[in-house]
């Protein structure tokens, strides 16, 4: 699979994380040139620096991270052929499938490869990938795409509707996987496929809730037992960084000196009216701006009478009320992912077929939930 | 290339296929509680009101497998398929909380136990003798009879020690233990830190060894582990104790360093003496002398390891202040390795995400918590099952990337 030694080699794919919405991967040919909104860059600049360096474009416009592809950063930068598989479930149904290093696997369909990848880097070189895909031509770019990755080796892609045709192998895998629009339709070739020396599992995977019934109607006649489901998702979380929330006593101080403000505020206009109709007497033409009690600087250059008693501006802030002080506070995002897939689950006992049918069945058999 | 039988080669630490002397194994009995029990040879297992039997019964048997007791010996049944229930008209429209329906005494049915009755005939005589079991509903009667099956049935399933079967298990039993490591937060985990055959990773497992013995399965030992703790003895582990490792090949993969010989500028205060020439020293004293050695040695070894760097990844499920784990460890992870922090509070993951994206060492923090949700499905009855648990814990992970700024050649 993908290297792992330190320094980035020609040849190698790359992902280029330039912000976490745009993280894309790169496959490094001396000669090209990579250029984005984060500046202008010589794949050959990127030969021998370190995986995970941080590096600054030619032009000095921005900056790029070259990260080390690992499967979780493919299901963020690949391209999408199709619908694709995500963190929360493709680790989830490793784990209950009990995929792990030395595991024979069965994926149908391949799709875009995201759980493809997961499976081969988990599985590793003892283990391998049997994956499926009906579409021609997306077959053939994840056929590419394996290569690219190095890949071949674990993962033997074919080009097959499971459905009608089956799988290419018997009696091996230790656990099946079926992402298809009729999962049962397969299941009959996937106990087929599956070994019978051990406990053996199968995934199904469906949007919808109509296709688990059919597929838990299937896997239940096919024999596959502890049929379960689930939904599993993720919740990220923002962290955000907030002024330290205000006491309340600052708004009770703040609100008694807006009502003292206030009030001498009214005392004030009282005062200045009363003056002014004393003053309004002697003149006949009446000033409306010194009805409403503005200063009126017009006036004041005349400077015969003596200036009414201007207000002061609102009083300034406290000292405490501006906070230097801050908070890490986290919430849930806005808007999450909320629903995927129903993740149907059953395994395959190795109870030898003969013994099952000399009356030991009870009549009491139903599944303990 | 068989999987079951590799046990042979030293690095790798299977599971093995069939139960053997020795391991502890997990049962699920039929009232759906899981118990470990550790099966000796020639020992009789007990377990309780479903009976109890011969334990080398067990030994050589796959996992996977339902037996029934009878006599202290196992008999073996089919797995249980699951059941087509017939719609019919019936409803609870006439049955009333409170009436005696059931004349069977608790004595009798005691009695029809003692003589042997098999858990079918005794429910199947509740059953007749049941005043209003006609007008229940077919659902209603299915969940009667399977009340009672998990009452008197004397059948029980092996459970593979899967991780996730494991997890489960220690999730259900004390979950404070394994700091509310959930089945889909373990496995994001171990996802998330790109765990991989072949990879060396460093780990804080203060989860009762949850995440040291995932990882472990997870690679079948292919892999190299250095976990820190913080007592002066290598850790209790005693999740790992349901994972039946051989010891010598644990050794191989996984070793302990505490937080003080974790430090780079730690002395050891005893240092190991070399036997002083001239002197002579007693057997016992030799002994103890070259048990010191080793031990210390081997600490000296481990430290060096961690010293010299590129791990692939750091795991973290600590009480301790998570930044300061992350800043002591992130120094020996390789660029691009991921950091993942556990914890069953959302707010020190707050904490610590706000403190490193102060740092450019750590590229883009990254909170989530798990969400799963089981349903019951049998004919007719699907539905998400009405309690679950809330919180399966949270987690933060992150990118160790180099601080040096590599500007392009200009």
């Amino acid at each position: 699979m993908w290297p792992t030694q330190r320094e980035v080699a020609a040849g190698d794919v790359v992902i280029i994380w330039q912000t976490r919405e745009l993280i894309q991967p790169l496959l490094i040919t001396p000669g090209k040139d990579f250029n984005s909104r984060f500046g202008h860059y010589r794949h050959s600049d990127l030969i021998g620096i370190p995986y995970g360096s941080k590096v600054t474009s030619r032009n000095g416009r921005g900056f790029i991270h070259v990260l080390r592809p690992t499967p979780e950063l493919w299901t963020m930068a690949l391209p999408h052929r199709t619908q694709i598989l995500y963190l929360a479930d493709i680790a989830f149904i490793t784990s209950w499938l009990d995929i792990r290093c030395g595991s024979r696997v069965i994926e149908a369909g391949t799709g875009s490869g995201s759980f493809s990848h997961s499976i081969a880097r988990t599985v590793g070189p003892r283990g391998h990938l049997y994956s499926y895909e009906f579409h021609e031509a997306r077959a053939e770019m994840a056929r590419e795409e394996f290569v690219r990755h190095g890949m071949q080796d674990i993962v033997t892609l074919t080009h097959h509707n499971v459905c009608k045709d089956g799988f290419t192998v018997e009696n091996m895998a230790d656990a099946v996987f079926l992402d298809l629009p009729a999962p049962w339709e397969a299941v009959g070739h996937a106990k087929k496929a599956l070994r019978k020396d051990r406990l053996t599992r199968i995934c199904c995977f469906s949007p919808c809730m109509e296709q688990v019934l059919r597929a838990v109607n299937a896997l239940n006649e096919a024999g596959f037992t502890d049929i379960c489901m689930y939904e599993t998702l993720l919740r990220p979380h923002e962290v955000q960084q907030l002024p330290t929330p205000l006491s309340l006593d600052n708004v009770v101080s703040k609100l008694k000196r807006l009502e003292k403000f206030r009030e001498e505020k009214r005392l004030r206009q009282i005062a200045n009216s009363k003056r002014k109709r004393e003053e309004d007497s002697d003149i006949p033409e009446p000033d409306k701006r010194a009805r409403i009690g503005e200063p009126d600087t017009a006036r004041d250059e005349g400077g015969s009478r003596p200036p009414l008693i201007s207000d002061p501006h609102i009083p300034p802030k406290a000292d405490d009320e501006v906070n230097e002080a801050t908070v890490s506070w986290s919430r849930v995002c806005h808007e999450v992912r909320g629903h995927t897939s129903y993740l149907t689950f059953a395994r395959l006992v190795p109870y030898p077929a003969e013994t099952s049918s000399n009356g030991e069945t009870e009549g009491l058999t139903t599944t303990s939930e | 290339m068989d999987n079951g039988s590799d046990a042979g080669n030293a690095h790798h630490l299977c599971r093995n296929s069939t139960i053997q002397h020795g391991h502890t194994v997990l049962l699920k009995l039929p009232n759906g509680e899981v118990r470990s029990i550790k099966v000796e040879k020639d020992s009789t297992l007990s377990l309780g009101r479903v009976g109890s039997f011969f334990a080398n019964e067990l030994i050589g048997q796959p996992y996977g497998l339902s037996y029934e007791i009878h006599d202290r010996k196992l008999k073996r049944l089919p797995p249980l398929a699951m059941q087509d229930i017939a719609e019919t008209d019936a409803t609870n429209e006439l049955i009333n909380d409170g009436d005696f329906v059931q004349p069977l005494s608790v004595a009798e049915i005691e009695d029809m136990k003692k003589s042997g009755f098999h858990a079918s005939e005794i429910i199947k005589t509740q059953i007749e003798q049941h005043a209003n079991y006609s007008l229940k509903t077919e659902y209603s009667k299915e969940k009667y009879k399977q009340r009672k099956e998990a009452k008197y049935s004397k059948r029980f399933e092996i459970i593979e020690p899967t991780m996730y079967e494991v997890c489960d298990y220690w999730f259900r039993k004390d979950h404070h233990r394994i700091r509310d490591i959930r089945t889909d937060t373990l496995s994001q985990m171990l996802n998330l830190a790109n765990v991989r055959p072949g990879g060396k990773y460093i780990i804080v497992d203060e989860a009762s060894g949850l995440v040291v013995s995932a990882v472990l399965d997870r690679l079948g030992g292919e892999c190299r582990i250095i976990s820190i703790n913080d007592s002066d003895s290598p850790p209790a582990y005693p999740v790992l104790n349901l994972m039946n490792y051989d010891k010598k090949g644990l050794a191989k993969v996984l070793s302990t360093l505490n937080w003080s010989t974790a430090q780079e500028d730690h002395v050891p205060v005893h240092a190991p003496l070399d036997p002083t020439p001239g002197c002579i020293y007693s057997e016992r004293q030799r002994a103890r002398l070259d048990k010191r050695k080793v031990a210390s040695d081997a600490v000296m070894k481990t430290r060096s390891e961690l010293f010299a760097g590129g791990f692939d990844g750091l795991l973290v499920a600590s009480e301790y202040d998570s930044f300061q784990i992350v800043e002591v460890l992130s120094p020996y992870l390789a660029g691009s390795a991921p950091i993942v922090v556990q914890n069953q509070f959302l707010q020190p993951l707050t904490g610590l995400h706000a403190q490193m994206r102060q740092i450019p060492r750590y590229l883009a923090p990254s909170i989530t918590e798990g969400w799963l949700r089981r349903y019951q499905v049998l004919p007719g009855r699907t539905h998400p099952t009405m309690n679950t648990s809330g919180s399966g814990g949270f987690l933060l992970h992150a990118i160790k990337v180099c601080v040096a700024n590599i500007p392009s050649v200009v």
